[in-house]
């Protein structure tokens, strides 16, 4: 069964009080590439970690694929997202440690197996296989310390593609990158949703960064979804003025939209 | 050697060698004050059990269980204080609890201060079978869930958005990590305990590459530190918990150089 269908209905969070995220209805469809922007602390880590689990919004429901989150206990909550693909910020894993890229990749298989049986030869074949694909062949035995930070992203995203997950949840997935690096990146992420038609959740500051086959956009302020819809209608100086409070142009070049101050 | 000679070193081999490779995990997770936490609410059961009038083995093993199992109760990310702060209030509380009880104590204290420095050279038959049976309980846990742990080892936020069963694994981790502590604390001690959990596992993270050679080489060097340390003692006639932390600091020294000159 493919899946990766996302509802969020009359989702409420709260920190201390004070609201960090609400939102009335939202559905992310299977197959879809939303990208999710908006200043900062407007809510757009939270509405991902929302999404999968991580956070339990103080009210309303969380549902994959039409299971609604809160409902499960945490061994079924574990199996019903063992196909989510997660690229967390930098703050939220430890690169220090002496993990190899192989030893690194091939953990995405622990989500898709069971309990008390161990990785294979067959695990490290597909690890292998997307070690290749990402064109990290001559990494492979390295340490992921070892790695730049563009290539330490890579590795990440072919570790979530060895679980293979019908959503992929990437939190700024090129802050800390070089031009090139972002671009690198974004066109595997754009590839990666064009031939495996997987659902593609991916939070970022900067709209340049959101690859051709991001259609459609959440654009957040203050918790609220300010508009949500095709990118040819949200991206354009009026909601974003309202969002980031200046005068805002939008420049089109190469399929990508840059967004420059313009006051 | 006389069979007395023997025992010491033994039981100090497998506390040496139990704690280093807990603390394998612990220093991975990156919470090495987790250790110390836990040994001294291991040594706040033994003082109240012998205050109490209890079996002082009881004490200690509930007290260390339950704390590490509310210690995981703070989870990264969802709670208002940081992990390493809410660490270092819990402590200081034990540290509270640890005093009054030596305070509120008749007669003899040599017993609970031996929990300080800890009493290698009293050891028993019947504590060396007890430390080595929860060592092996905790190397058959550790193989068993093997590619749960290295998961949680990079990133439990990774582990818990992709469906391991990560919050499973980790109580199940945390349990055990209480029962390593409070069983080799009596032998130990509770300030020695901390250094053969951290010095051992970070100069393996030093100086390995790939997950199982940091298992295996925290397991030596924990072992080694209480060896040599315990040789070292009986031969110059130095205080033995002195000598296990300040070989365990060395050999943490000796692999941080070692990394640092071969680059």
């Amino acid at each position: 069964m493919i899946g990766g269908h996302i509802t969020l209905s009359n989702i409420e969070v709260r920190w201390s009080g004070r609201i960090i995220l609400a939102i009335k209805e939202i559905q992310i469809r299977q197959g879809e590439f939303a990208g999710i922007i908006g200043t900062n602390g407007a809510g757009k880590t939270t509405f991902l970690k929302v999404c999968c689990g991580l956070i339990k919004p103080t009210q309303g429901t969380v549902e994959l694929d039409g299971r609604d989150l809160a409902g499960l206990n945490a061994w079924r909550k574990a199996n019903v997202r063992k196909h989510i693909g997660y690229i967390p910020q930098a703050a939220e894993y430890n690169a220090e440690l002496p993990f190899t890229l192989r030893e690194l990749v091939a953990m995405g298989r622990t989500s898709v197996k069971p309990l008390l049986s161990p990785l294979k030869k067959e695990d490290y074949e597909i690890a292998d296989n997307w070690i290749d694909r990402l064109a990290l062949s001559d990494r492979r035995s390295q340490t992921f310390r070892s790695l730049s930070g563009g290539e330490q992203q890579k590795a990440l995203i072919a570790r979530a593609m060895t679980q293979d997950p019908e959503i992929l949840m990437l939190d700024e997935p090129c802050s800390n990158l070089d031009f090139n690096w972002k671009y690198q990146i974004t066109e595997i992420i754009d590839q990666l949703h064009s031939v495996s038609k997987i659902t593609v959740l991916m939070v970022s500051h900067d709209t340049s960064l959101l690859p051709e086959s991001c259609k459609r956009i959440v654009l957040l302020h203050e918790g609220d979804v300010l508009a949500d819809g095709d990118i040819e209608d949200v991206l354009e100086p009026e909601s974003l003025e309202k969002a980031y409070q200046c005068r805002v142009d939008i420049l089109k070049l190469a399929g990508r939209r840059y967004t420059i101050n313009k006051s | 050697m006389d069979s007395f000679f023997f025992l010491v070193i033994l039981a100090g081999a497998i506390a040496g060698a139990s704690t280093g490779l807990l603390g394998a995990y612990v220093v991975g997770m990156r919470m090495p004050f987790i250790g110390i936490c836990i040994s001294h609410a291991a040594m706040v059961g033994t003082i109240y059990s012998i205050l109490f009038g209890v079996n002082p083995v009881w004490g200690p093993v509930v007290f260390s269980a339950a704390s590490s199992m509310s210690l995981g109760m703070v989870r990264p990310g969802r709670s208002r204080i940081d992990a390493n702060v809410a660490l270092a209030i819990f402590f200081n509380l034990m540290l509270g609890l640890t005093f009054l009880g030596i305070g509120l104590m008749h007669g003899s204290r040599s017993e609970v201060l031996g929990l300080l420095w800890g009493s290698l050279l009293f050891v028993r038959k019947s504590s060396v079978a007890v430390i080595t049976i929860s060592g092996l309980v905790f190397v058959i846990f550790a193989a068993l869930f093997n590619k749960e742990l290295k998961v949680l080892l990079f990133s439990r936020t990774i582990a818990s958005a992709t469906g391991v069963h990560e919050s499973f694994v980790y109580c199940f981790f945390l349990a055990l990590c209480g029962l390593i502590l409070a069983v080799n604390l009596p032998l130990v001690g509770g300030l020695m305990i901390f250094s053969l959990i951290t010095c051992p596992a970070a100069a393996a993270y030093q100086i390995c590459k790939g997950h199982r050679s940091v298992i295996v080489a925290a397991t030596v060097f924990g072992t080694a530190s209480a060896v040599i340390g315990f040789l070292v003692s009986y031969y110059l006639d130095l205080p033995t918990g002195a000598c296990i932390v300040i070989v365990s600091a060395t050999i943490f020294a000796v692999s941080a150089l070692y990394r640092t000159f071969r680059g």
